[in-house]
């Protein structure tokens, strides 16, 4: 799971290595990725409101 | 559920050969039904850019009228009623019935053939797809001939403008939406299945082209947003028609909610508008600079998260409407930071250059413009994110430069670069050269005639979709009119190429292009109508 | 050849960065208040933020595509990818962003503190015109389109603020801390002054609210920015900033003139003089969608001129006019309207054109109608 979460890290920042790439798809399993994804999209959408929040008192 | 199937193909063909369509010698529909009835992916393919090339003469020539009528200041040639629904029938038709359908017809044709795939997953539902384009657009276009004309509220049809103050016309505007979005719906479901499932023995995911990755991203975020539109519209057609007050302030309804439903679908969609050109673009560089795609990872990564992030980004187009505060600084922050993996990505595409060995064939010409075109739009995209600059700049020509530099020097330029890229594997020649560089250095020409000087008179206060305009912004819409007219004649050059094209001309190899990789440029050119009915072993290109 | 190329794009930069082309409406205006001035400066930065990028990624392309030429015989290398790099061009471009993030940040929390107003303005969008309410004051009035028609069917000479005049300017003092509440009796439209960095939505059924003040006394013009139907084009804006004492004389005036224009109201009028009276009005606010000849442009718009159920029915013809047709473009002119007005259009409508009721409608009456419905 840890590793999905640094790839799709990773695909935020939009750089990964051609290594990771082949780890990650080496798994037949997208499953890990789509939730991975999801968890980092909802953390990124709360951390970017909070600083929202925080900036607008 | 698709992840436990066996990346191997499935004999799709034989099941067509039993509906009596395929192998020759069999019972074959000729003529009109011929086209009526095809179920193979490269004739529909065909079918798609044909359709789409008809849509974006139509909507070109609504574009000149506006061009025309804009020329000088004054009202000379239409009256504004006229030229609202000549805006907003551009706007429609170029993004659902021009750009959109392009890109599905190139995935038809170039889909399969890169994935060594026999023919698209579910061909029925293929033809299915196509046919329902025509019929939308048939309606859509009808609507100018009804009473009280067709729709005047532009592409984005804001309420209540677009229901309590449309003409007559507007419930056969959104049934022709609804088709038209069904058979987008559909044409992704096809590519998804296919890209997942008829992959050639041998290649996984991460060995697909980038043309395959960046259109399997565009097919799910098509299902996602596509029903949220198909939503709305429906709403809208319930205001109209059945008394009720989704978007009626009197009746105790909300005018902003249409624009936020219409931009949740909105803003994807201009994803969906571009993702595929970065696609195109990505497999043209590395074969005209005979070197591998840099970072094809954090291209394919970055592609991936630019579609979750496009999901928080809708209400930049609405920083004017009166949002609270903090929703204005989310949605600044989450714009401003999609910008990152876009960027990145025209860093990947000159990293590619970057000690290759280059050559200027046409495709190539339309990559590299797309690239400088796309990045100047991309500017003026960062510009418009500042939302409190947004405020003088919201609904002025500079938000009309922007997109038209982002859709047509952008997007369209990728179209083309791909039609020239791949007319040889369809026509079995290689585009005239003389003839396609014309095509090309006045196209350049005229797109930033026409484009660049709106950034200037939309700095200085011009509003967009106004029939007239003070005489300060004379100047600059003088330059666009021609641009734009030396632009839309310029087109007519690229229908005299494909003829050429189609006609003879110097015959190209199965692998037409020296640099070229993919697995299309293994089978002949022109590539015969049934393709890789045995599939093809891949061999991943050594690391 | 070459040489010429590098001297004419020489010569463009040069003259597209020339601050007196910038000046001279090729760029966003300054404009007279301090956040204005602040959202230029805002523009300004992340121009050329731009422009810096643009120069570094062409450049890189630009040499690129000359020295790796095949035709020069350039041999591919091989490389293809670079995490470091990649981590570098991506982090940097992260870190402008987010220093640009702040000062921007800064402006919007400032663009959104409307609070302390020394005079409150209502100003209220309809399919085509603005009205202003200086709320407190008992002043309202309608601003409309003051180029004639001629003017834009191209029949006379185009003046110099073609589009851009109005019958009455919104005045406002400068100095002061205005605060605009915004809001539409039909479409959404959007109440822009470059000058004034003031773009905000009217929208029907909410109120907005924006603020300004103004530094310098002058006319700052501008135009509706929100695609609200036919003559969306010609809806313009136009702000008429003055001394503190000259606005007060200007109030003072207003207020009477309303008084007497209330007065009016009481006693009887003439048919003529109620006609020059609406045809007046009419032209103003009737007139964009009824057509200046009644003819109207049906379905949406019906014709006036010739139309029997109006001259039968005079009773309905002014319930029309005071309460709008619900579900339909015309609106109610109830509180846009003065009974004088009202009263004045009617008759018009009953008399012009060919249409021969022969009667006229009192203002009194009006008011009579209005008071019953107010209560």
């Amino acid at each position: 799971m840890w590793q999905a979460i640094k790839s799709v890290l990773a695909a935020f920042l939009g750089v990964q290595k051609d290594e990771r790439r082949r780890e990650d798809f080496r798994s037949e399993r997208p499953g890990t990725f789509i939730v991975a994804g999801v968890i980092v999209g909802l953390l990124f959408v709360l951390l970017v409101a909070f600083v929202a929040v925080m900036a607008a008192r | 559920m698709a992840s436990q199937l066996p990346p191997k193909p499935t004999p799709q063909h034989s099941t067509a050969t039993a509906g009596g369509m395929a192998e020759s010698g069999h019972y074959r529909p000729r003529g009109l039904m011929r086209w009526l009835l095809t179920t193979n992916h490269k004739e529909i393919g065909t079918l798609y850019l044909l359709f789409s090339l008809t849509m974006f003469f139509i909507g070109g020539i609504f574009a000149l009228v506006v061009r025309a009528e804009l020329f000088q200041p004054g009202l000379q040639l239409v009256q504004p009623e006229f030229f609202n629904q000549m805006t907003t029938m551009h706007g429609l038709i170029m993004v659902f019935g021009a750009i959109m359908p392009a890109f599905v017809g190139l995935a038809n044709w170039m889909v399969p053939l890169q994935i060594g795939a026999p023919d698209m997953a579910l061909p029925r539902l293929n033809n299915f797809s196509f046919w329902l384009l025509p019929v939308a657009f048939l309606l859509l276009l009808s609507t100018l001939l009804m009473p009280g004309g067709g729709p005047n509220f532009g592409w984005t049809f804001y309420a209540p403008l677009s229901t309590t103050y449309a003409p007559p016309s507007t419930s056969f505007f959104i049934l022709s939406l609804h088709l038209a979005g069904i058979s987008s719906i559909l044409g992704a479901i096809n590519i998804i299945a296919t890209i997942l499932n008829l992959r050639a023995p041998g290649m996984r995911m991460m060995d697909m082209p980038l043309f395959v990755w960046t259109w399997l991203i565009t097919a799910f975020l098509l299902i996602a947003v596509m029903p949220v539109l198909a939503g709305v519209i429906t709403m809208m057609l319930m205001d109209i028609n059945f008394g009720t007050s989704f978007f009626n302030a009197a009746g105790g309804g909300d005018p902003v909610l249409f624009q936020h439903l219409f931009w949740f679908f909105g803003h994807p969609e201009v994803y969906i508008m571009i993702l595929p050109a970065f696609g195109i673009v990505s497999a043209i560089i590395p074969t005209f600079s005979r070197k591998r795609l840099f970072g094809y990872a954090s291209m394919v990564y970055a592609t991936a998260a630019i579609a979750i992030l496009s999901f928080m980004v809708w209400a930049h187009h609405m920083f004017i409407v009166g949002l609270p505060l903090v929703a204005e600084l989310f949605f600044m922050y989450t714009t401003m930071l999609i910008a990152v993996p876009t960027g990145v990505k025209v860093f990947n595409w000159v990293a590619t250059m970057f000690r290759g060995s280059i050559s200027f064939e046409p495709p190539m010409l339309f990559a590299l413009a797309f690239v400088v075109q796309f990045t100047v739009g991309g500017f003026s995209g960062l510009m418009l994110a500042i939302a409190p600059a947004d405020f003088q700049y919201h609904d002025t020509y500079f938000v009309v430069a922007h997109f038209h530099y982002v859709l047509v020097p952008g997007a369209l330029f990728a179209i083309l670069a791909g039609a020239y890229y791949w007319l040889p594997k369809w026509t079995g020649h290689y585009p005239p050269l003389r003839l396609s560089q014309w095509h090309f250095w006045l196209s350049v020409i005229g797109v930033n005639l026409t484009f660049f000087p709106m950034h200037f008179s939309g700095l200085a206060g011009m509003p967009r979709r106004i029939p007239d305009y003070a005489l300060q912004f004379a100047d600059f819409n003088l330059a666009s009119s021609l641009g734009g007219f030396l632009f839309g004649a310029s087109q007519l050059l690229f229908v005299l190429v494909i003829i050429k094209c189609v006609r003879g001309g110097e015959k190209a190899p199965a692998k037409a292009w020296e640099g070229a990789e993919d697995l299309e440029w293994s089978v002949p050119s022109p590539a015969p109508l049934h393709t890789f009915e045995t599939p093809p072993t891949f061999h991943p290109r050594e690391h | 050849m070459r040489r010429l190329l590098v001297w004419m794009a020489g010569g463009l930069t040069l003259a597209a960065l020339n601050p007196m082309a910038l000046a001279n409406g090729w760029n966003m205006p300054e404009g007279v208040t301090a956040l204005s001035r602040d959202i230029y400066s805002l523009h300004m930065i992340i121009f050329w933020i731009c422009v810096v990028i643009g120069v570094i990624v062409f450049g890189a392309m630009f040499y690129s595509l000359f020295r790796y030429r095949h035709s020069r015989g350039a041999k591919a290398a091989t490389f293809h990818e670079h995490t470091s790099v990649e981590v570098i061009w991506t982090a940097i471009p992260l870190l402008i962003l987010v220093a640009m993030a702040v000062p921007a940040t800064a402006t919007l929390k400032t663009m959104y503190d409307a609070s302390e107003a020394d005079l409150d303005v209502m100003v209220t969008g309809q399919q085509w015109r603005w009205r202003y309410d200086y709320l407190g004051e008992d002043v309202a009035f309608t601003s409309n389109l003051g180029t004639p028609r001629e003017q834009i069917s191209g029949t006379s000479e185009k003046g110099e603020n073609y589009l851009l005049e109005v019958d009455e300017p919104l005045v406002l003092p400068v100095g002061q801390k205005v605060r605009l509440l915004l809001t539409s009796d039909d479409v959404i439209h959007s109440w822009w002054v470059p000058d004034l960095a003031v773009k905000q939505d009217a929208v029907p059924g909410f109120v907005n609210e924006n603020w300004v003040r103004i530094d310098e006394p002058g006319i700052y013009r501008g135009q509706c920015a929100e695609l609200c139907g036919r003559d969306h084009g010609f809806m313009p804006v136009v702000v008429e900033a003055v001394e503190p004492e000259r606005f007060e004389e200007w109030m003072a005036q207003r207020k009477e003139a309303a008084q007497q224009e209330a007065m009016s109201a009481d006693r009887e009028w003439g048919l003529d003089e109620l006609m020059a009276r609406g045809e007046q009005t009419y032209g103003a606010v009737c007139a964009a969608c009824h057509q200046p000849d009644g003819s109207g442009s049906p379905p949406a718009f019906p014709a006036l001129a010739g139309n029997q159920a109006l001259l039968e029915e005079p009773d309905r013809h002014i319930s029309t006019v005071i309460d709008g047709v619900a579900g339909s473009a015309m609106p109610a002119f109830r509180n846009t309207l003065s009974p004088v007005e009202i009263a004045a259009v009617v008759t018009y409508e009953r008399n012009a054109w060919g249409n021969d009721a022969g009667d006229s409608v009192q203002p009194s009456e009006i008011a009579e109608r209005l008071a019953a419905q107010g209560e």
